[in-house]
């Protein structure tokens, strides 16, 4: 290969660089986008107290749900799973590992992995490419038969359906029927999954920039007539204050004062005739087995908690088949002797919705657990 | 497939390497071709139909021309029809095919399937016009065939719905019952009336090369697979720059010299580009189409913010595109012309139509401005020609009457500004910089009626710019900044201050800013304006 002698090309600005000015351009980007990251995490202030769990606003935060699982203790065990974990209708205090921990009489024993609106296709993804941290640990893993109730729910419909967190689910296979993004946004989001600078450019635009990019943060309306746009006038960089927001104190959508807070049976929906889907067919249920595959290949200690789900949303017809995929799932967990629990019913008046327990009804399921053998002596073993 | 997605990445990282290896053998121009036509094929695979008929016969045109003499000779076409006496074996041959398909596609038009009955029409056409071809001899026949063919494309696709609709309005308003329908009736096969994209530029692309090959400014492509190359070479197929087969065809006969500067300049250019469109083309968008999508809403300072945006997200997008192109044809050893020369440093309108869309101003120049007559035949006759050149600029831009009025204010800015550079007090006393701002002020002007919605919308904008009150236009500072530090990178560049943007430190650190830049604050993506046209 020649160095010179190519034809001449007009430029018509200066940027045009030598192979030597190159290689120095790639040597900052490269310095900047590998320390550039783990830098931030020493500058950037981020409070994990107790019962901490990841900010409703901040659940597409993939990179501070990692920074979160790199300061996990050894003996932590991590509950995994999706907003039943996470508590859609509950405060910090009304959680699932809160009140595990405040029965086992040990602070922050228990601490909540879960993410606000994940489903076992997304909970796959984001431990695999998120959850490296959690290599070891001890795990409790919540099966929650909902993502099974419906193709809609397994998104195994062929008709385009929008949904959360689609990031995490898989780009090219399996094959996602209902899922129609384009080849330009699949691969964008697997260089940002594998690439930590550009997770970290994301937690940026979470955390300070309202979940957009910083140009469009600029132009952000603030509604009013005429619109008012706020924004364009603040200096971007005076956004980013190196807090991570916690969780606000006052949450008019959930905790026992939230309107929100109350049985499901007092919206007179009535019950529900589901279409459950088939164990052998559901892309819900084929993510689930491979991230315990995931999870079991990391070293981790896995026990699954199946439910419980609220059988009385059910209309009477439609419990065998409930009953059904549920003793199939407790068949292959039995099969690949992986330790398990499925906690009673809960009463009605405990449930707010088909999976969703109140405060109360988390705290039934915590003693439930702590009393069941196989819990128990999961938790004995190292 | 944009050039700014990873799926174009991936695709780049196939063909280049592809590219290289094959450089030894004979291959590595049908790889090309073959990358192109994927390329086109990724946005609708029927749109290659069209790429590859108009492609086909063109280079059958040329190849007929070749046989017809240079200058006129009296054909005795009576022994041609009755004896089949032609002089030349291969216009025997295309008469006696032409006349044969002919008949053939009247036969499909009057009892074929009803679908393609307005397409056999078309082809009978064409293939009479060759049929005559063939039997008159005639250069001048083919080139028609080329232009009808080439235009008629056009027409159909980009102005056939406009004409209609305005048709039917003429008619409705002289209250004729006559209406005529919509064109996609006629689509065969029920196919959807779409318009290609980059349809402007290949057939203009393609059409350059025969009008200079009927005028002798090119030899005959003999190699197909070239010719193919030279239309549909992927890197300035969808939007130019709209190249001429003197400076791109002979850079297909053999393959480039492989040299380091290919790359760091390819890559130089790509980046530029890039930052054109992701950072600040994609980024102004967003202020540009909140005001003019709702023009009512907003007062005279936000509606002129929005429109010195509009100025400068056009050219960020399109000058963007066309260094892209140029990047990765350079990555590839090509050379492509340079379409844009920072257009806003323009001191007269002749001069920024000189620095902007430098491929299409100058083919108007070659293809409609001179054979009008250019500025030979007196100052009437100059005007007249100026007008209808940048009349049809402005229809080639789209099927609506506001880009009618932009070609016209274009044209009726050009007159202004050549009659003001024939004074002396203008051209020696005005300062340079009051010329700019004075183009750039009428160019921007013109800008509205080109982004309007409609043409309701660009006289609601001009009014409510003259009599609206003022209000903060509530337009990001961080866009102003960057705006700012490129006019002003530009003003640099054509001073004396040249020399500072030519040292290391600027170079690598503008570069590192850019992709910096890119990563943290890209606007997303989105297609390039241009596509459209």
């Amino acid at each position: 290969m020649k160095l010179s002698d190519s034809p001449e090309i007009p430029f018509v600005n200066e940027v045009r660089l030598s192979l030597r000015q190159w290689v120095v351009v790639f040597g900052i980007l490269a310095f900047v986008v590998t320390l550039t990251p783990a830098l931030w995490k020493k500058l950037e202030r981020f409070e994990t107290g107790l019962d901490y769990r990841i900010p409703y606003v901040l659940s597409k935060d993939y990179w501070l749900y990692e920074r979160r699982l790199q300061r996990l203790e050894p003996t932590n065990i991590v509950m995994l799973g999706d907003s039943v974990i996470w508590g859609e209708y509950v405060l910090t205090n009304g959680t699932w590992s809160h009140f595990l921990n405040q029965e086992a009489g040990v602070a922050n024993l228990f601490v909540n992995g879960g993410v606000n609106g994940l489903f076992p296709l997304a909970l796959e993804g984001l431990i695999r490419c998120y959850g490296r941290p959690l290599s070891r640990q001890k795990v409790i893993l919540h099966c929650n038969v909902l993502w099974l109730t419906s193709p809609k729910a397994d998104l195994s419909t062929d008709k385009e359906e929008p949904f959360n967190h689609a990031a995490l689910v898989p780009q090219f296979s399996p094959r996602i029927p209902c899922y129609r993004a384009d080849a330009s946004e699949r691969l964008n989001v697997i260089v940002e999954r594998n690439v930590a600078f550009f997770a970290w450019v994301s937690h940026l635009q979470s955390t300070y920039f309202e979940q957009q990019s910083i140009p469009k943060w600029t132009l952000a309306e603030a509604g009013g007539d005429p619109p008012l746009y706020p924004n364009g006038s603040r200096n971007p960089i005076s956004q980013i204050t190196l807090v991570v927001p916690p969780e606000p104190q006052e949450d008019s959508q959930r905790g026992p004062q939230s309107s929100r807070h109350k049985p499901w049976s007092t919206n007179a929906t009535g019950t529900t005739r589901f279409e459950w889907v088939d164990l052998d067919r559901s892309l819900q249920w084929h993510a689930f087995q491979r991230l315990m595959a995931t999870l079991r290949g990391r070293g981790n200690d896995v026990l699954v908690v199946l439910g419980p789900f609220n059988e009385h949303i059910m209309a009477a017809p439609n419990r065998p088949a409930y009953r059904k995929v549920r003793a199939d799932i407790m068949r292959w967990l039995s099969e690949n002797q992986i330790p398990h629990v499925a906690p009673e019913l809960l009463p009605s008046v405990l449930y707010a919705d088909a999976s969703h327990p109140l405060t109360e009804g988390y705290q039934r399921l915590a003693t439930q657990l702590l009393t069941d053998a196989t819990f128990r002596n999961w938790m004995r073993s190292k | 497939m944009l050039f700014h997605t990873w799926p174009f990445f991936v695709f780049l990282l196939i063909v280049l390497p592809g590219f290289y290896a094959l450089r030894k053998t004979q291959l590595w121009l049908p790889w090309l071709t073959a990358a192109s036509y994927f390329f086109y094929g990724w946005w609708n695979p029927y749109y290659l139909l069209l790429v590859v008929y108009s492609t086909l016969l063109d280079f059958c045109l040329v190849a007929l021309m070749d046989h017809c003499p240079r200058t006129g000779q009296n054909t005795d076409v009576l022994s041609r029809l009755t004896g089949l006496r032609f002089d030349n074996r291969v216009l025997k041959v295309a008469f006696l095919i032409s006349a044969g398909t002919t008949l053939s596609c009247l036969a499909m038009a009057f009892f074929g399937p009803q679908t393609l009955r307005p397409t056999m029409v078309v082809f009978s056409l064409i293939l009479l016009l060759m049929t005559l071809g063939a039997l008159y001899s005639s250069r001048k026949i083919w080139l028609l065939i080329s232009l009808v063919n080439n235009l008629a494309l056009l027409l159909f696709f980009k102005y056939a719905r406009f004409v209609v609709e305005n048709l039917n309005a003429a008619f409705a308003s002289l209250h004729v019952s006559a209406r005529l329908s919509d064109p996609s009736t006629l689509m065969p096969f029920g196919f959807e009336y779409l318009l290609p994209v980059g349809i402007s530029f290949f057939t203009f692309q393609s059409l350059s090369y025969t009008i200079d090959f009927y005028l002798g400014n090119v030899q005959r492509e003999r190699n197909f697979v070239r010719f193919a190359t030279f239309v549909c070479f992927f890197p300035q197929l969808m939007a130019g720059p709209i190249e001429r087969a003197k400076h791109l065809l002979p850079q297909f006969h053999q393959f480039p010299t492989v040299c380091l500067r290919n790359f760091t300049d390819g890559a130089s250019l790509f980046l530029v580009g890039l930052f054109k469109k992701l950072a600040l083309a994609n980024y102004l968008s967003f202020y540009v189409e909140r005001v003019y999508d709702n023009p009512k809403a907003f007062d005279a300072p936000a509606l002129m913010m929005a429109t010195f945006a509009f100025a400068w997200q056009i050219f960020f997008d399109f000058s963007g595109y066309t260094d892209m192109a140029r990047g990765v044809a350079k990555l590839m050893g090509f050379n492509l012309i340079v379409n844009f020369n920072n257009p806003y440093l323009a001191t007269g309108l002749g001069d920024f139509w000189s620095r902007w869309h430098i491929g299409l101003s100058s083919w108007f120049r070659d293809y409609v401005y001179i054979p009008l007559g250019g500025n030979r035949d007196g100052v009437f006759k100059t005007y007249r020609n100026l007008f209808l050149t940048f009349f049809v600029s402005g229809i080639w831009h789209g099927a609506n009457w506001t880009f009618v009025i932009w070609g016209t204010l274009h044209a009726v800015g050009i007159m202004i500004t050549r009659e003001l550079e024939r004074s002396v007090f203008y051209r020696e006393q005005v300062p340079r910089l009051v010329k700019q701002m004075g183009v750039f002020l009428f160019v921007c002007f013109a800008w509205i009626f080109f982004r309007a919605n409609s043409l309701h919308d660009a006289l609601l904008i001009v009014n409510r710019l003259a009599t609206s009150p003022w209000r903060d236009p509530q337009i990001p500072a961080l866009m102003l900044i960057l705006v700012a530090l490129v006019w002003l990178y530009q003003f640099g560049y054509e001073s004396r201050f040249r020399k500072c943007l030519q040292t290391d430190f600027v170079r690598v650190g503008t570069a590192v800013f850019m992709v910096l830049y890119l990563c943290l604050c890209a606007s997303g993506g989105g297609a390039f304006i241009y596509f459209q046209f």
